[in-house]
């Protein structure tokens, strides 16, 4: 494997024609990703006819470079717009956004680019080292495991929301309520539809994050006077000291792992995953730290996990034959028209293969870090944009971000809905963020509790299988330690 | 001047008279959509896309894939037929959306369409994971029977192509299965490998890999003949327990469409499907392409309608416009 991946490696690098074909997928990538309600998968639909007339390798090169480029890209409209470029960047604009207003847009993008890299190469590594045993691994997890990650993750969230835990948890739950809209996924009736028939298709994540971030902020931002709005267009600097980046390497580290291990979930996705490191993070530093205004740790933490997810994705499809998210199964279908089954017989079959794939991933992270340094000055030099101009294009986007996502007028309405509703909590004192969380994560833990019930028909399962007793037992002392110490404090007498 | 006004009144009458023939003999002057009522990057949507490549190049005009996507593809099935019936606008339907018709009050029917072709049948198979050991058909049958209910079938949600495939699989074995929904062909495959489920119904892509390297065992194919991806497995109806079903995809416009719109798409199509280029195409990424044009298309899914409505009636699935 080494030595065929050392001479496609030096094939590529000798190769104008295949970097400059690198070097473009992923410029197009970034560019697609950070548009708003253009995601991953799209992108990858999108240039996925282009890559018939090129051999397996090269479409490869092409694809992977665009799926990668797409992922960090999402990040950019985040932070500078606080609209989501794609899904798995919704967490990162929690704590981005905050930080570009303050003037550090620069720093925020630095932090986010240098995260997405450790993230991406964290899963280059994975996918290189590890990918057989983990995808053996994989199979230890069933929908019982997947339903107990969920409740640990949302518990995390619950407990770590700035403000009031209880309007926290009150959000949260209406999140899980949102999250319940639509067909339900076992028996395929429509529930909460309010005789609407749209909302059968439930509510999508992307029109939901633009409106409740994105838009409500130009409604609050409408609030003061123009002049006043001149704090977001200096750039102070683009450069964090090298302390401030090492006192996060211990984030990005964590929140890699995590984005490799729900990255080889299928069917879990990027939102997932940065939803999950980003509450570990809040969990360990909510004492010590706020979140949510500003703090370079969510970027990391957001960043880090939704780009080492890419490298997750890939390791089932390498070893298994199995998509591991939306994205993946987009190159399945490119690797299908070529005739490449993949499975698990590629390894053997097809060593010379996998190696493109390592190749391409390779290439791409490090060309996506050496495009974007120029870049982001450029990018961040969008907000000394007059105010005026910036906000009718934040709106321009809202609404075009919306309607993209599936090609569907309702979910402009929808993002008009969540715009109005993000305002007038915010004004109450609601914390907006856990929404989203609820949204993201409850489909998902709904979804393998009840198939956990149809598989076992019982909820002693979760009890009786260790990873499941495990993850329950840590979850309740995440729960209990707090009101244990302060039960504590207060028995101790003075 | 009178003369003058006359001429430009006659011109003007003679126009009039052209555009109204125009609309017909000019279609397509602009460029044609093809709705796809799911996300992007599904087998169908690749298969669309690849369709509409060949189509632009015969109908003159370029041919849009869009994805609409919602509600187990009825929110853009609906979008279509409600849309002008000038052909500017057309919608992929599958297997799911004939089950959609009687279990969701909001899915259009199939009479809100006129077919324009249809494109071929994917049959649906019956896998069993390596821990089973479960290695024929009647194997699966023998252990079926000795416990109903206690062999779990992965597939997709009720009503879905995998869901009724596995239905009408449980009717012609005689054996009772545990139906249990998985969103997408992913997390299926990934179901019957860990041994979360022992059978699994999808494509035949999606785990021919897999069966081939000895992770699970594909019993049979639900085909009319072997499937040229897997010539070894035999069919149902050869094992005797005659049944042909899987994802069927076909083309429609809304049924007002006039019938020489409907016969210059129709072309475009045909013309698109029997491309030999596109066949090999199609055939490596393992999608069966069977072209019929709009009559017989017409037929294949009438019949198909009035088969599947037992089955899902059985199933429990018909819960509005029962026939």
């Amino acid at each position: 494997m080494l030595t065929e991946f050392s001479t496609l490696a030096l094939e590529v690098l000798t190769s104008p024609w295949l970097l400059g074909l690198g070097v473009c997928a992923t410029l197009l990538g970034i560019i697609l990703g950070a548009l708003p309600g253009i995601s991953s998968t799209m992108t990858l639909a999108v240039l996925l006819p282009f890559s018939f007339s090129m051999s397996p390798h090269v479409a490869m090169i092409f694809l992977i470079g665009a799926f990668y480029g797409s992922v960090y890209g999402g990040s950019i409209s985040a932070i500078l717009l606080n609209i989501p470029g794609t899904p798995g960047s919704m967490v990162t604009q929690l704590d981005g956004y905050p930080m570009a207003r303050r003037g550090d847009a620069g720093q925020a993008l630095t932090y986010a680019l240098m995260a997405s890299t450790i993230g991406g190469l964290f899963g280059i590594v994975g996918l290189m080292l590890f990918a057989p045993i983990l995808a053996e691994a994989a199979f230890a997890f069933q929908s019982p495991e997947y339903a107990v990650i969920m409740v640990f993750g949302l518990s995390m969230l619950a407990y770590a929301s700035p403000g009031s835990t209880y309007l926290g948890i009150m959000s949260g739950i209406l999140g899980l309520a949102l999250g319940m809209v639509g067909l339900d996924v076992v028996t395929n009736l429509s529930r909460f539809d309010f005789g609407i028939h749209r909302l059968q298709g439930g509510i999508n994540i992307i029109p939901f994050a633009v409106g409740i971030f994105g838009l409500a902020e130009v409604l609050r931002l409408l609030e003061k006077p123009l002049d006043s709005d001149r704090s977001a267009s200096r750039i102070v600097s683009l450069w964090p000291s090298i302390g401030q980046i090492a006192a996060r390497f211990g984030t990005a580290i964590r929140s890699s792992a995590i984005g490799l291990l729900v990255g080889i979930i299928p069917a879990a996705g990027s939102a997932v995953a940065v939803s999950i490191s980003y509450a570990q993070e809040k969990k360990l530093f909510g004492k010590r730290e706020t979140f949510g205004d500003g703090n370079p740790r969510g970027i990391v933490a957001a960043e880090a996990g939704n780009n080492a997810c890419v490298g997750g994705a890939l390791i089932p499809l390498i070893t298994l034959g199995i998509p591991g998210d939306t994205m993946t199964a987009v190159l399945i279908g490119a690797l299908l028209v070529h005739g490449l089954r993949p499975g698990p017989d590629l390894f053997v079959e097809h060593p010379d293969f996998i190696a493109s794939i390592y190749v391409a991933l390779a290439l791409t992270v490090l060309v996506t870090f050496l495009l974007a340094l120029p870049l982001m000055r450029v990018f961040a030099r969008l907000l000394s944009v007059p105010p005026r101009i910036l906000h009718v294009g934040v709106l321009i986007l809202c609404v075009t971000g919306s309607y993209a996502v599936q090609n569907a007028l309702f979910d402009v309405l929808l993002m008009i809905f969540f715009g109005g509703a993000g305002y007038l909590l915010a004004k109450v004192g609601v914390p907006t963020a856990p929404i989203m969380f609820g949204l993201v994560l409850g489909p998902v833990l709904e979804e393998n509790l009840r198939r956990t019930m149809i598989v076992y028909g019982d909820w002693s399962v979760f009890l009786t299988r260790p990873i499941c007793a495990a993850m329950l037992a840590v979850t309740v002392l995440i729960i209990a330690f707090p009101l244990i110490t302060a039960l504590r404090q207060r028995l101790t007498p003075t | 001047m009178k003369l003058k006004r006359f001429a430009a009144l006659a011109l003007s009458v003679a126009m009039l008279g052209l555009a109204g023939v125009g609309t017909a003999a000019a279609f397509p002057d602009k460029p044609v959509t093809l709705v796809v009522p799911w996300p992007a990057g599904g087998g169908s949507d690749t298969l669309m896309r690849m369709i509409a490549e060949g189509a632009t190049g015969s109908l003159g005009q370029p041919v849009v894939v869009v994805n609409k996507p919602g509600a187990g593809g009825s929110l853009g099935l609906r979008e279509v037929a409600e849309s002008p019936p000038d052909g500017y606008t057309m919608s992929m339907v599958a297997t799911g959306f004939i089950a959609e018709q009687y279990g969701n009050p909001n899915s259009p029917t199939l009479d809100q369409y006129k077919v324009v072709a249809f494109i071929g049948v994917d049959p649906a198979i019956i896998a069993a994971g390596k821990d089973t050991g479960i290695k024929t058909l009647e194997q699966l049958v023998a252990e079926g029977k000795a416990e109903p209910g206690k062999l779990r079938n992965a597939n997709d949600q009720a009503g879905g192509t995998a869901f009724v495939a596995a239905s009408l699989m449980e009717i012609a074995l005689g054996i009772d299965l545990t139906l249990v929904p998985y969103q997408g062909s992913a997390p299926v495959v990934q179901a019957i490998m860990s041994g979360e489920t022992q059978t699994a119904t999808p494509s035949v892509t999606d785990l021919i890999a897999q069966h081939k390297a000895g992770e699970v065992t594909i019993l049979a194919v639900a085909g009319a003949e072997r499937h040229f991806l897997a010539p070894d497995i035999p069919t149902f109806t050869e094992a005797g327990f005659p049944l042909v079903t899987g994802t069927v995809r076909a083309i429609v416009v809304p049924a007002e469409t006039p019938d020489e719109v409907v016969a210059k798409l129709e072309a475009a199509i045909m013309a698109a499907l029997g491309d030999e280029d596109f066949k090999k195409r199609a055939t490596a990424a393992g999608f069966s392409i069977a072209p019929l044009g709009s009559a017989d298309a017409t037929a294949f899914l009438q019949k198909m309608d009035e088969d599947m409505y037992p089955v899902l009636l059985e199933a429990g699935l018909v819960k509005v416009r029962q026939k």
